[in-house]
């Protein structure tokens, strides 16, 4: 971990709303576990915390994070301009953990494909993303993505399959029957309870990336906890125990 | 070279610069980037008798130049703490103060009488704006008789130093200061954040209520140091929107013997060793021998 400046390079739009920020670090953030994040000091006054972001790619000295215009803080961000200087803390949290022997099914939901996107790329021919989106349009999110196969739900219907990616992920379930499956996931909550209700009988091991409001995201405030089933220990950091849990551990 | 050196309820700190208690974990986190011992003490997360979970989330909501806060005093309890987290600041001769809560008059009592004596306790710090169950959740520190009431009760279960950690929100915190000196306490903190409220506008509701921290709170801060620290003769600590070397002056010259980093920390978590370097160097550019040469210097 480290608290490294840098200067933005590129931060512009794409398909879906779909924001790209490529950020140029004084230092290279170090090794990345997949799912790991940063806070990011955004280059404007009225912005007062960092920012936790999913990291979408790091090579050397180059940082990308995708994001989406959801508040104040990212709002912000689609206005800085190339040049601007930003502080980078990180790579912070607990990454996903793959167990080689198993068939990696990850599953992402809208802008949860940021948070799995260096996981599939580590995968390679391993992994097979469960992309789920609204429109047609945003499915170029992950239109570099390689090695892995794909999987498509769009809500409207427009392409792939007409539905959500949970209900996608339910169809293939039983070709992975023997095979070892282990879910990976990122996406709004909604997406993750369904995934519960989905995988709940077969208790197919899955482990979720959790997003919550935070403050300092390395373990300081105990601001961004998450519900967990323990009742002795009803409430995990998200920034430190996590993003990552197994989804049997949290209490939905 | 000047010196930040203080002396402090007896003991010895390097530098008067401490985090404020819940904002630095507890501890060991903020150790891939700097060691806790780079400060004069480190202040522990507010513990109690039993471990406390907390709140629900959010937890959190930035402000304009601030945030609010409703953790709800999670901890992992007085034993825990000194079973687990302690051995780690023997390791490093790290100096302590031991910030704790209650909800009830025997809850504080019982906090305090279980921690003993060490070489590393600085003090013990008591977060006076808890809501006092058996008093219809009234805070401890809103009457200036329940704080002396409570603060005597405390000196007479420790012989260790004690500091009563105040809440702004009162009428006249001089009058609120006084009670706990007279009431047996060893230094006052000043002062912990301010009841808040936000709105999600898009929603139409209030997501969260909680404490107020951040630079928006340096004014109110400054004030609270600047007549209690000369209500009282006891040491005062500053607390409250410190960002940076400038802020900390401030402080300094309005009274406070040592200052308390909090909210800044998660702006910039390199903030407190930014700090003490500030202050060497503030001190050396200005001639001044000796940090205590300036605390107090604004009172006539």
């Amino acid at each position: 971990m480290d608290d490294i400046p840098g200067k933005i390079v590129g931060n512009t739009i794409g398909a879906g709303g779909f924001r790209r920020l490529i950020v140029r670090l004084e230092r290279p953030l170090g090794r990345v576990t997949p799912g790991q994040f940063i806070m990011l000091k955004i280059p404007e006054r009225e912005v007062f915390l960092r920012r936790p972001f999913s990291i979408y790619d790091s090579r050397g000295k180059t940082l990308t994070v995708m994001y989406r215009v959801v508040g104040k803080g990212t709002d912000a961000l689609a206005a800085a301009a190339a040049k601007a200087p930003v502080m980078v803390l990180g790579p912070l949290g607990r990454g996903f953990t793959v167990n080689k022997k198993n068939t990696c099914l990850v599953v992402a939901g809208g802008i949860g494909f940021a948070g799995v996107r260096m996981l599939l790329k580590r995968l390679g021919e391993r992994g097979t993303l469960f992309l789920g989106v609204t429109t047609g349009d945003e499915l170029k999110i992950a239109e570099d993505l390689e090695g892995s196969r794909l999987l498509t739900a769009t809500l409207d219907g427009s392409r792939g399959f007409a539905g959500d990616v949970v209900s996608l992920l339910g169809r293939h379930l039983d070709e992975y029957r023997g095979k070892s499956p282990e879910v990976f996931a990122c996406g709004p909550s909604g997406m993750v309870k369904s995934l519960r209700k989905l995988l709940e009988p077969s208790g197919i091991p899955c482990q979720v990336s959790v997003e919550e409001r935070m403050a300092c995201g390395m373990g300081l405030c105990f601001g961004c906890v998450v519900a967990m089933k323990d009742e002795t220990n009803p409430y995990k950091r998200v920034c430190k125990e996590g993003p990552v849990f197994s989804l049997w551990d949290l209490s939905l | 070279m000047g010196s930040l050196a203080v002396e402090l309820f007896g003991k010895r700190l390097k530098n008067p610069v401490m985090n404020a208690s819940g904002t630095l974990g507890y501890g060991v986190e903020i150790e891939p980037l700097w060691g806790v011992e780079t400060m004069g003490a480190y202040v522990t997360k507010g513990l109690s008798i039993k471990p406390h979970h907390g709140n629900p989330t959010p937890r959190v909501w930035e402000e304009r130049y601030g945030m609010i806060n409703s953790i709800g005093l999670q901890n992992v309890g007085i034993e825990r703490f000194f079973s687990h987290y302690f051995p780690f600041f023997e390791e490093k001769k790290c100096p302590i103060i031991v910030n704790f809560f209650g909800f009830s008059e025997e809850e504080y009592v019982s906090c305090a009488a279980g921690i003993r004596p060490h070489d590393l306790i600085v003090a013990l710090e008591m977060n006076l704006s808890c809501p006092n169950i058996k008093k219809g959740g009234i805070s401890f520190g809103k009457e200036a008789s329940a704080v002396h009431a409570i603060v005597r009760s405390v000196r007479e279960a420790t012989r260790i130093p004690l500091i009563a950690k105040l809440t702004p929100e009162v009428k006249n915190i001089a009058e609120i200061a006084r009670a706990a000196y007279e009431g047996g306490a060893d230094g006052l903190t000043l002062i912990n954040t301010m009841p808040a409220a936000v709105v999600d506008i898009g929603r139409r509701k209030v997501p969260l209520k909680g404490g107020l921290s951040g630079p928006i709170l340096k004014p109110v801060a400054v004030r609270a140091v600047h007549e209690c620290s000369k209500e009282v003769p006891i040491p005062v600590i500053g607390a409250g929107g410190i960002m940076d070397t400038q802020d900390a002056l401030a402080f300094f010259m309005a009274g406070a013997r040592a200052i308390q980093i909090g909210t800044a920390t998660f702006v910039d978590p390199f903030t407190m060793p930014k700090i003490i370097a500030g202050l060497e160097s503030w001190l050396d550019d200005n001639g001044c021998a000796d940090i205590s040469a300036i605390v107090g210097i604004t009172h006539e």
